[in-house]
């Protein structure tokens, strides 16, 4: 009766407010249980990467508060300093091939029309992999020896079999092989896609104009595939920059820490060496590198029609 | 032009393929020799005589239920991430959510950061919450990390579906969540299977979340168990090459048999690699 009554005298605008409350409700109640998951697996374990970092502890054991003792440690140590260095090598290496790789890929792939489908779908089965499996399948091509595959090819060149992997100068550049290998045709999804939102008409214009195939790429083709290639990129650089377990499989950071990047290093300090203290440290600089790379990608992204928000 | 190009395409692609395949195909060669022609000079590219014993003395080591295992968190953490992400993506569809712009972009920021960056304070949380080694443990991570872009592409699909459609289906007497049941997420299969086939090709292939959050021999992972098989047979490249082949057959199968969807899915919104 009461609750009746007070609609009554309720006038129309704050009942419809508070319908909207309602609704807002469900809405929350609806979002409410992912967000929470996903705050609980992908942003709290941050934060406490953060508290853990600034204290002492080794094996699961805490030792106590050391302020940002594990930060000085790290930023002063030659090693780390080189393990960022191999990073930026190891994923500018692998995007300075994979991103021309997925662009010419992508081209072949939307000029053969149906027979591109096909292709896409074959060069994306080692993508489908996984990164450890992968790295076993390769560190058997790469046996050094006349009977393995890569060993054979060395003999029909004429070059004895040489062991890529354990070879301080050239492990990194067969990493970033294998990781390229790996997932250079996902980012050829992304470009293909790209390639299909280019009018055709542009292309004709260009023709009739005169232009070459090489200046209709230069002044059509890139320009207004740009959106897509930066979001390659950045996707890249992010995989790349954490890439992990295809260095566990095939060198653990070897030979004499010549593919030790950052992400590595992590692995080995935090997980086999149990410094967690000091891992958490590492943690914290490469989850802030991640988070500087997500928010230009983020930036790129929102700039598109249609992207992200 | 185009005439003068046909003749590269067809050997770019082809060599394309080669390099693609060739490399899978070897295994599954190596896999098939007796022990004594594995080395052979210069290699058999295809076994003369193949034979299964690789395959056999996986089983014998306990392999499959290691295999079993993967199968099993794989499809739980599909089942957690869809339920959350559907309910989710549902909620951001038709409903105002306070901060929704923030959420957006979380969800955005959660499904690039990589699980990796933040597994080892992780470990130590779950080491602290007693889920450590427990079954439970990949299950959740897995969902959680899938559970971002299981989120972004129903999203997606539901905004593509009319009101009306479920207006209709409710005027016909259907409560709303019988009309999401019956019309909404049948309309959504594209996004559902999307989500779906990522998140067993995420938990399936995952081996560094798995090797530090597992300890118990019977609770491992293949990729876990292929790489403890290594430590102990080294050199047995015809198991190793039999456990690379079982290990790769049920995500390319899920790849290619949904691979429409999943590549549609990574058109519309983006994922990390």
């Amino acid at each position: 009766m009461t609750a009746s009554g007070q609609q009554m005298t309720v006038d129309p605008a704050q009942s419809l407010r508070s319908a909207a409350r309602r609704t807002r409700a469900v809405g929350t109640a609806l979002v409410g249980p992912a967000l929470v998951f996903v705050l609980a697996i992908n942003v709290m374990p941050a934060f406490y990467g953060f508290y853990l970092s600034l204290r002492r502890v080794f094996f699961f054991g805490d030792e106590g508060f050391v302020g940002l003792q594990n930060y000085t440690a790290l930023l002063s140590d030659p090693l780390a300093w080189e393990a960022i260095g191999r990073s930026l090598v190891f994923s500018f290496g692998a995007l300075a091939v994979a991103v021309p790789l997925a662009l010419l890929s992508a081209m072949g792939i939307r000029r053969l029309g149906r027979w591109g489908m096909v292709l896409l779908t074959v060069v994306l089965v080692p993508w489908a992999m996984s990164p450890i499996v992968v790295a076993l399948l390769w560190k058997w091509i790469l046996v050094p020896s006349p009977g393995g595959l890569m060993g054979s090819l060395f003999s029909a060149l004429g070059y004895p079999p040489r062991d890529l992997l354990t070879d301080p100068v050239l492990a990194m550049p067969t990493l970033i092989a294998i990781a390229v290998w790996r997932n250079f045709a996902f980012a050829t999804i992304i470009l293909a896609g790209g390639l299909g939102q280019i009018p055709n008409d542009l292309y004709r214009a260009a023709s009739v104009d005169g232009l070459h195939a090489w200046e209709s790429f230069r002044r059509i083709t890139l320009p207004l595939l740009m959106p897509s290639l930066l979001i390659v990129v950045s996707m890249l650089t992010i995989s790349y920059f954490n890439e992990v377990q295809v260095i566990i499989g095939l060198t653990a950071g070897g030979p004499i820490r010549s593919t030790t990047t950052l992400a590595y290093q992590l692995y080995h300090t935090g997980f086999v060496e149990l410094d967690q203290g000091r891992g958490n440290a590492i943690a914290i600089v490469m989850f802030l590198i991640n988070m500087l790379l997500i928010a230009i990608y983020i930036r790129i992204l929102g700039r598109q029609p249609g992207g992200a928000t | 032009m185009r005439r003068l190009n046909a003749p590269v395409l067809v050997i770019g692609c082809l060599l394309g393929a080669v390099v693609a395949l060739g490399p899978i195909l070897w295994a599954l060669s190596t896999s098939l020799k007796p022990t004594s022609r594995i080395f052979a000079v210069p290699p058999e590219l295809i076994p003369s005589e193949p034979v299964p014993d690789h395959y056999y003395r996986l089983i014998a080591e306990g392999v499959h239920w290691a295999f079993l295992n993967s199968g099993g968190y794989a499809m739980a953490a599909v089942a957690l991430s869809l339920i959350f992400g559907v309910i989710a993506g549902y909620g951001l569809s038709r409903y105002p959510v306070p901060g929704r712009q923030l959420i957006l972009v979380l969800f955005v920021g959660a499904m690039a950061v990589p699980g990796f960056a933040v597994l080892l304070p992780t470990q130590i949380m779950f080491v602290e919450l007693g889920l450590y080694n427990s079954w439970a443990a990949l299950p959740i991570l897995y969902a959680g990390h899938v559970l971002p872009f299981a989120v972004w592409v129903t999203r997606a699909h539901f905004n593509a579906i009319p009101r009306e459609l479920e207006q209709a289906a409710q005027i016909d007497g259907y409560s709303r969540a019988e009309a999401v049941w019956k019309v909404v997420l049948p309309g959504a299969r594209p996004a559902l299977l999307a989500a779906a086939t990522f998140g067993f090709l995420h938990s399936w292939n995952d081996y560094v979340t798995a090797t530090t959050m597992i300890d118990s021999p019977d609770k491992r992972t293949l990729t876990v168990a292929l790489i403890f098989f290594q430590g102990f047979h080294g050199r047995d490249w015809g198991a190793l090459m039999a456990g690379v082949i079982v290990a790769t057959i049920p995500p390319v199968v899920m790849f290619l048999l949904f691979r429409k969807y999943l590549i549609g899915g990574f058109s519309d919104g983006s994922v990390k690699g």
